[in-house]
């Protein structure tokens, strides 16, 4: 296997977990499966579209061709994803958590809701923009890396690090902030949270905004990639939901090992010449249909029994 | 009283009611072969009118008659656009109902749906081109490959629950899609199987003849797929997931009681997917092709949302949702991507404000209304001293209720009589004649039960010096000491008793 693989490998698998654990954490702390991940998506690629298309004039007359302005321009390119992100996490809130929280039938009702979402956003994108591809600026630069032998793109580097460095910058607040200890202690069981004091009304909210910033960083990084469109979101969705269910719902290991696994499964199939790329959900599905059927809770999916 | 107008009682007085005759046996009409009854008639006394009424317990047979039949006549006098969009409109709601057979009665969370329509009209529609089989069998074809694809997709839902299970059967679904798109023969038409023989005729075709065929077809299809729905949920099978789904949380104990209930939700599994492969070979001959669009995920988002409209799990909320989403979907096409948005947003409402759908509204509508009514009378009955309603059937003396309540609305009247006026007429006089209002308040003051009755204390060395007291209204227990002012007047102490009876007159 060359280095090259291994970095679209990577690639791939740093966007996919920072979708999968999104909805991973989503869904055990506050019982939603986001079906409109997708829409924060595709909204935050076109916030990031809208404010760089606008800020581009005001960038070149203010730092003209430097360097600074190109990381004007990148850090306007990702805050606006990760605000974009973060609103429509709100949104979701207000819509999809608050008047049913406590209601029966709470999360297939959530997860109506969130689907009603998508399918609006998704097509209200589609009326507004129309179905064109819309480039983003290159906040990393055009070129590569000579390592090993092999090319790496910077926007390949630029992503990797990217993703890595937020989602241990997410983990770490999980890990540290009294924030995050009252997200995992309702992950980890939400009864037993409330009755520690843990506001589920209020903790919900931060963590639908750091779901949807994360949706909107992972926007933002594979901007640099593809092109925004109406549809972009989709593939991340299904992509997102899959590996977060691989990993098992509720574990943030296992959606990053998942994520791994199918990133480098999705490589190896694309560059095996007689499969190609339409294979690529052929196998992934095959991939984790056979992993279900051997671990029905997934690869870390013990939390589920536990919760019970 | 000489005038003779009668007013109805009750909660809907123009309701009509059969009225048995005492003397006639009812007439009990049943199923021929079994002991069933075509319609659930109960005799009952109406206890606001104080008759004997004839009542349909369950009027849905009633509305489905009223609303299929109206379809079902309404339809041929309809342009042929319209036709093609009742004949969808049929087709759709034959697949929701069973596939709320599988959601709501077997419980499984299958996404698969759509794949196992699409694997059956795939086959049949190979058979009838490739093989060169004739069209009627391709109904045989269908629900043979219908039932071997649904026993491999139940396979693993004894395994997996829930989510996972929703996953995996996506996953099948795009795989059927992959794998269709992908066959050799089948690239110049990308996916599609067409020119498939059909129960219309081919000079028919796309004619309002064949449009009307293909809507009695679609029709039948529809009534089909109830009749399943109905002869599944009615038998033994339905009945025994039904007593297993107050207990799915616990698999264990509903077996323990003797229900092998993964058994049964694998064969309503089994039939539905069965009868869903009838209507995949039903669906390629109403379009004589076939296409991969129907493993889509689209497709598959608007059924779910036909179903969700309507209500999870019930047979009627299927085709309600059936008939809305593909009105809007179908009926109003010159409107653009809009009416998907218009789709999703009626989705989000529903789902908001309705627990179980559109034909849920009612019932939930009525739980409501009994939860305010409830509310309301512990409102009434919290304070005042009066019974509350669960403390009343512990009281024997039933006497005694009444005595409370007699007491609370005499309080609550009194209270109202006190003011400043009043107190200051008592202060002036405490003794002697007085208005109205203060000789009730003061009638009520002196029949007061002993315990706890404010008296007047003369202190025993001299003669002006008084004080106040309660007695405890227990023999021999003596009175307590309310405070320790003390009164030269007599009519000072008077009016100081008078104070604290008004007090606690207030207070209660």
């Amino acid at each position: 296997m060359d280095l090259g693989l291994i970095v679209y490998a990577l690639n791939l698998a740093s966007i996919y977990a920072l979708m999968a654990i999104g909805i991973s954490i989503l869904w055990s702390s506050v019982g939603i499966i986001n079906m409109a991940h997708g829409a924060t998506f595709a909204i935050s690629g076109y916030a990031a579209w809208l404010v760089t298309g606008a800020l581009k004039p005001v960038i070149a007359a203010a730092f003209g061709k430097t360097a600074l302005a190109s990381m004007v321009m990148a850090g306007a390119l990702v805050g606006s994803a990760i605000v974009a992100g973060a609103l429509c996490g709100v949104i979701i809130y207000l819509l999809a958590f608050l008047p049913i929280h406590d209601k029966p039938n709470y999360p297939v009702r959530a997860l109506i809701i969130t689907l009603g979402l998508n399918i609006a956003t998704v097509q209200g994108l589609l009326w507004t923009f129309g179905p064109r591809n819309q480039g983003l600026p290159k906040i990393f630069g055009f070129g590569r890396w000579e390592v090993f032998g092999t090319r790496i793109r910077y926007d390949q580097a630029g992503t990797i690090i990217g993703a890595i460095i937020v989602l241990g910058l997410t983990l770490a607040w999980l890990r540290y902030s009294r924030r995050g200890l009252e997200i995992r202690a309702m992950m980890q069981n939400a009864e037993g949270a409330a009755y520690s004091g843990i506001s589920r009304q209020i903790t919900a909210l931060p963590v639908l905004m750091l779901t949807g910033a994360l949706a909107g960083m992972a926007a933002a990084l594979l901007s640099q990639t593809i092109f925004v469109s109406p549809t972009s979101g989709v593939i991340p969705l299904v992509k997102g939901l899959t590996i977060a269910l691989l990993g098992g719902l509720g574990s943030v290991a296992g959606a990053v090992i998942g994520a791994i696994l199918v990133g480098f499964l999705e490589a190896i199939v694309g560059a095996i010449p007689f499969l190609g790329q339409r294979y690529v959900l052929f196998a992934t599905f095959l991939f984790i249909i056979a992993v279900l059927i051997v671990r029905p809770r997934g690869i870390g999916g013990l939390l589920d029994d536990t919760r019970e | 009283m000489s005038d003779n107008t009668y007013h109805k009682v009750g909660r809907r007085p123009w309701e009509w009611k059969l009225k048995p005759i005492g003397t006639d046996e009812r007439p009990r009409l049943r199923l021929p072969g079994t002991r069933r009854h075509w319609l659930k008639w109960r005799d009952v006394h109406n206890p606001k009118t104080l008759r004997r009424e004839r009542v349909l317990a369950d009027k849905m047979p009633l509305w489905w008659t009223l609303g299929l039949g109206f379809v079902a006549i309404i339809t041929p006098f309809m342009p042929n656009s319209m036709i093609s969009v009742m004949s969808i409109f049929c087709i759709y709601a034959a697949i929701n109902v069973l596939w709320t057979l599988i959601v709501g009665t077997a419980g499984i969370f299958s996404l698969a749906t759509l794949a196992v329509v699409g694997a059956s009209g795939y086959v049949a529609a190979a058979a009838n081109v490739y093989l060169g089989v004739p069209w009627p069998f391709m109904l045989i074809i269908g629900p043979i490959v219908g039932f071997l694809f649904g026993a491999i997709l139940a396979a693993p839902s004894t395994r997996l629950d829930g989510l996972y299970y929703a996953l995996l059967t996506m996953g099948v679904a795009e795989i059927c899609r992959v794998f269709v798109v992908q066959l050799r023969a089948l690239t110049q038409t990308n996916g599609a199987i067409t020119q498939v023989d059909s129960f219309i005729p081919e000079a028919w075709f796309l004619q309002r003849p064949g449009l009307l065929l293909g809507f009695a077809g679609a029709f039948l299809l529809l009534l089909g797929a109830l009749l399943v729905w109905r002869l599944v949920n009615s038998e033994r099978l339905g009945m025994l997931l039904r007593v297993a789904r107050t207990s799915r949380e616990d698999e264990a104990f509903a077996e323990a009681i003797g229900i092998d209930f993964r058994r049964a939700r694998l064969m309503v599994f089994v039939i539905s997917s069965a009868a869903l492969g009838v209507v995949g070979a039903f669906y390629t001959m109403y379009y004589r092709s076939i296409s991969p669009t129907i493993f889509s995920l689209d497709q598959l988002l608007l059924l779910f949302a036909m179903m969700v409209i309507g209500g999870l799990g019930r047979a009627e909320g299927a085709v309600v949702g059936a008939a809305i989403v593909t009105m809007i979907d179908k009926g109003l096409v010159e409107l653009g991507p809009p009416r998907i948005i218009l789709v999703a947003f009626i989705m989000i409402g529903v789902t908001i404000f309705a627990r179980e759908g559109l034909t849920g509204a009612r019932h939930q509508f009525r739980d409501y209304r009994k939860r305010k009514s409830g509310e309301r009378r512990a409102r009434r009955t919290e304070k005042g001293g009066e019974a509350m309603p669960e403390e009343a059937t512990e009281v024997h003396d039933k006497q005694e209720l009444y005595y409370r309540r007699f007491n609370k609305r005499l309080r609550d009247r009194l209270k109202t009589l006190i003011t400043p006026e009043l107190i200051e007429e008592h202060k002036r006089d405490p003794l002697g004649h007085h208005s109205d209002a203060l000789a009730r308040v003061l009638n009520y003051f002196r029949r007061a039960e002993m315990a706890d009755k404010y008296v007047i204390h003369r202190m025993i060395p001299t003669e002006e010096r008084f004080r106040i007291m309660a007695v405890s209204g227990v023999r021999g227990l003596p009175p307590r000491v309310v405070d320790d002012r003390e009164y030269t007047d007599i009519n000072d102490a008077y009016h100081a008793v008078f104070l604290l009876r008004v007090n606690d007159l207030l207070e209660s």
